[in-house]
């Protein structure tokens, strides 16, 4: 196997993906389950490595993580999220499990148990688009909102940090969050 | 109906995962009671996916794809075992909410008058303060300031204080620039409380005599 990276292919889109994933419930298929590896592994290891982690340390969470993603493959809903929103709820509770595992401890599933509603044609159009959608608009927040956006996600400490960076006092960020949020809302509902 | 939610930034550190786990157990609390919230989570998550997308890929080592590949097989690793919980005697009709499901409930202790306090201990993060409170119709508090961020999620009965009514399926954020004065509903109030910080008791233990 050539080292993995995600350059030499061209990537699959986010119904691709989320027919890949179906594919590994479905059948256990490998081949399908390579190409998912491929395509979030370099990208899981990416945001473990933001979040402070080592490269080594992130290496080997991050194979954890697409471990997860082979045997929780069952729980996707493609009604509920976008294939990189999935992977990306997977990851987050690795990433906590993991820190809470420094202090020995361990730490129950944590997907939440949610009513079962059959999924309509409308919502799975909506979460098929929305990842697309997502993209779109945080592109057009200002330089400043991004960088809030990706510090709440991918800091240990979102908080500080968003500090530090935009050199804000502590107190102020809640409220710059917020701003972001509501203009990323705003793009939102604009979008078509 | 709700009126009060989790604050948009506070829906934000739920999505990203950087709440404390007490906080995020009340907050996951009003989740399985909001559809308003967990439409709003969904799309937060859907904005993690989508910077997940985009983030520079890193590369793996090269034998990482056959190391996991040969983990396929594998048993996932056995659940844990059913946490100890108390039987609480609710009233009827009220179930603690889903989120509870893996924490150890302790009995009713009685620490005032018209106040009981359950500990609610998380397996997986012991030092959070995160219990429930039974508090008996028309207990007023002492008026005070909070030492951190307290998070309240009613589960039966309510409350009111300085920022309005509290009932079944709302949510109280409250942080050290908050003064309360909450007086429990004439049925008395059944909550799900977090607190930041060491052991202590919230707002609403901390009761004048009716
Ligand atoms: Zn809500």
């Amino acid at each position: 196997m050539p080292p993995v990276t995600a350059l030499d292919y061209p990537a699959p889109d986010a119904s691709a993906l989320a027919a890949l994933i179906g594919r590994v419930a479905a059948s256990r298929d490998r081949t399908a389950y390579a190409t998912l590896f491929k395509h979030f592994a370099p990208r899981v290891k990416a945001y473990l490595r933001r979040a402070g982690m080592g490269g080594a340390e992130a290496e080997e969470l991050a194979q954890e993580v697409m471990l997860s993603l082979w045997r929780k493959a069952e729980s996707f809903d493609p009604a509920r999220a976008g294939a990189a929103t999935w992977v990306f709820a997977i990851a987050r509770n690795a990433r906590i499990d993991h820190a809470r595992r420094r202090r020995e401890v361990s730490f129950p599933d944590n997907a939440p148990e949610e009513e079962g509603h059959a999924p309509s044609a409308e919502s799975l159009t909506l979460s098929a688009e929305r990842e697309a959608r997502l993209r779109g608009a945080l592109g057009a927040l200002t330089p400043e909102q991004q960088q809030i956006v990706q510090l709440s996600f991918f800091s240990e400490t979102p908080h500080a940090a968003i500090a530090s960076a935009l050199n804000l006092p502590l107190g102020t960020v809640k409220s710059r969050i917020r701003l972001g949020l509501s203009k990323l809302r705003a793009l939102l509902e604009d979008a078509p | 109906m709700i009126r009060h939610h989790p604050t948009p930034e506070t829906l934000l550190a739920h999505a990203a995962g950087t709440l404390p786990a007490g906080h995020g157990l009340v907050v996951a609390a009003h989740l399985q009671g909001c559809a308003r919230c967990r439409a709003e989570l969904a799309a937060l998550e859907a904005a993690g996916g989508a910077l997940l997308e985009d983030l520079p890929p890193e590369t793996l080592a090269a034998e990482a794809f056959a190391q996991v590949l040969a983990r396929l097989d594998e048993p996932p690793p056995a659940p844990p075992p059913p946490p100890r919980q108390a039987d609480l005697s609710l009233p009827h009709g009220l179930r603690l909410p889903a989120a509870l499901r893996r924490a150890e409930i302790g009995r009713w202790l009685w620490i005032g008058t018209g106040v009981r306090y359950s500990r609610v201990r998380l397996p997986w993060a012991p030092e959070q303060n995160v219990m429930l409170l039974r508090v008996a119709g028309g207990r007023r508090v002492i008026h005070h300031s909070h030492g951190g961020a307290e998070f309240t999620q009613v589960l039966w009965g309510g409350f009111r204080d300085e920022t309005g009514h509290y009932g079944p399926g709302d949510i109280g954020e409250a942080d050290e620039t908050l003064a309360h004065q909450p007086v429990a509903d004439p049925e008395g109030c059944i909550c799900l409380a977090a607190l930041e910080g060491g052991l202590r008791l919230p707002w609403l233990t901390r009761l004048l005599g009716g």
